[in-house]
C-alpha cells in the first residue's frame, strides 16, 4: 500500500534529521571539551545522509524495479572532523602543552546553530508530509461510510 | 455499468496520486542528501488503461553545489496540490457510490 510507504519514507527523513540534530547539540555541548576517552580535545561530528530504498516485499520491489523507486534517507556515516584543533594560550590549564597552549575543539557556535535550524525545518517538512498523508488515508476510509 | 466504470478510473487516479505522494515524501526526506535528484511521476495521458506510472527525474530543476536538486517550496506546493486533488477525487467517488446505493434502494433512501 503506497500511502503507508509514504509515511515510512517521511519517518526515515525524521529519523535522519533527529540524528543530525543530536550530533549538532553534542557539538555545541562539547564546544569547550578538552578531554575525551580517545584522548585530545573533542572533535566535531556531522551526519552524512544517503538515500536508501525501504525494506519492501517482493511484489513491491518487483513493481519498483519497473517504475523506479521512491527512496527514504538514512545516516550512512557519522563523519568526524579531524582538522587541527584551535590552540589557546592558557598556561595554568591542566591540559596545557609545555608552551602553555591548550587544544580546544574547532566548533563555531553560529554555524552549528544554523545547521540546527536547518535540521529542525527539514524535520517539520517531513512531519507536514506525514500529516497530509494521514489526511488522505482518512479520506479513503471515509469512502466506506 | 457506466457508473462502476467511472469509479474504476477514479480509483486508478487515486492510486496515481498516492504513488505521487510517495515520491514527494521521498523528495522531502532527501532534501539534505548530497547528490539526490528530485523525482516526479509521469502523469499518464489516459486513466482508462491501468498501467503503473513511471518515476522520472523532475526536469528543469537547478542543482545546488552538493548536487541535490530538491526545491522544498516546490515539494510543499506539490504536497498541498496532491492532497487537494485526492480529497476532490474521494468526494466525487463518494457521491458516485451514493448514486449506486440509491439505485440499489430503488431511489427510496436518499
Amino acid at each position: 500500500m503506497s500511502l503507508f510507504n509514504a509515511i515510512s519514507i517521511s519517518a526515515s527523513g525524521m529519523d535522519a534529521q533527529r540524528i543530525r540534530a543530536e550530533l549538532i547539540t553534542e557539538n555545541l555541548a562539547n564546544a569547550d571539551t578538552t578531554r575525551t576517552p580517545e584522548g585530545g580535545p573533542y572533535q566535531r561530528k556531522d551526519a552524512i545522509f544517503s538515500s536508501a530504498p525501504l525494506q519492501a516485499s517482493f511484489a513491491q520491489t518487483l513493481s519498483e524495479f519497473s517504475t523506479g523507486t521512491p527512496e527514504g534517507v538514512t545516516v550512512s556515516q557519522i563523519a568526524v572532523d579531524d582538522s587541527e584543533p584551535e590552540r589557546r594560550y592558557l598556561p595554568g590549564h591542566p591540559d596545557a602543552d609545555p608552551d602553555g597552549y591548550v587544544a580546544f575543539p574547532k566548533i563555531d557556535p553560529a554555524s552549528e546553530m544554523v545547521d540546527l535550524m536547518s535540521a529542525s525545518r527539514s524535520y517539520q517538512a517531513n512531519v507536514a508530509a506525514i500529516s497530509s498523508v494521514k489526511d488522505m488515508i482518512a479520506r479513503s476510509i471515509d469512502l466506506f461510510r | 455499468m457506466s457508473l462502476a466504470g467511472t469509479g474504476l478510473e477514479l480509483g486508478r487516479f487515486l492510486s496515481y496520486l498516492s504513488q505521487r505522494q510517495e515520491v514527494i515524501a521521498s523528495n522531502i526526506a532527501n532534501a539534505d542528501t548530497p547528490g539526490y535528484k528530485a523525482r516526479d511521476v509521469a502523469e499518464p495521458s489516459d486513466f482508462s488503461t491501468a498501467l503503473q506510472a513511471a518515476v522520472v527525474e523532475a526536469p528543469g530543476l537547478p542543482s545546488r553545489n552538493d548536487g541535490n536538486s530538491v526545491n522544498i517550496d516546490r515539494e510543499a506546493r506539490l504536497l498541498a496540490e496532491n492532497t487537494i486533488r485526492f480529497n476532490l477525487t474521494t468526494q466525487i467517488l463518494r457521491s458516485q457510490l451514493k448514486d449506486i446505493r440509491s439505485a440499489i434502494d430503488e431511489g427510496r433512501a436518499s
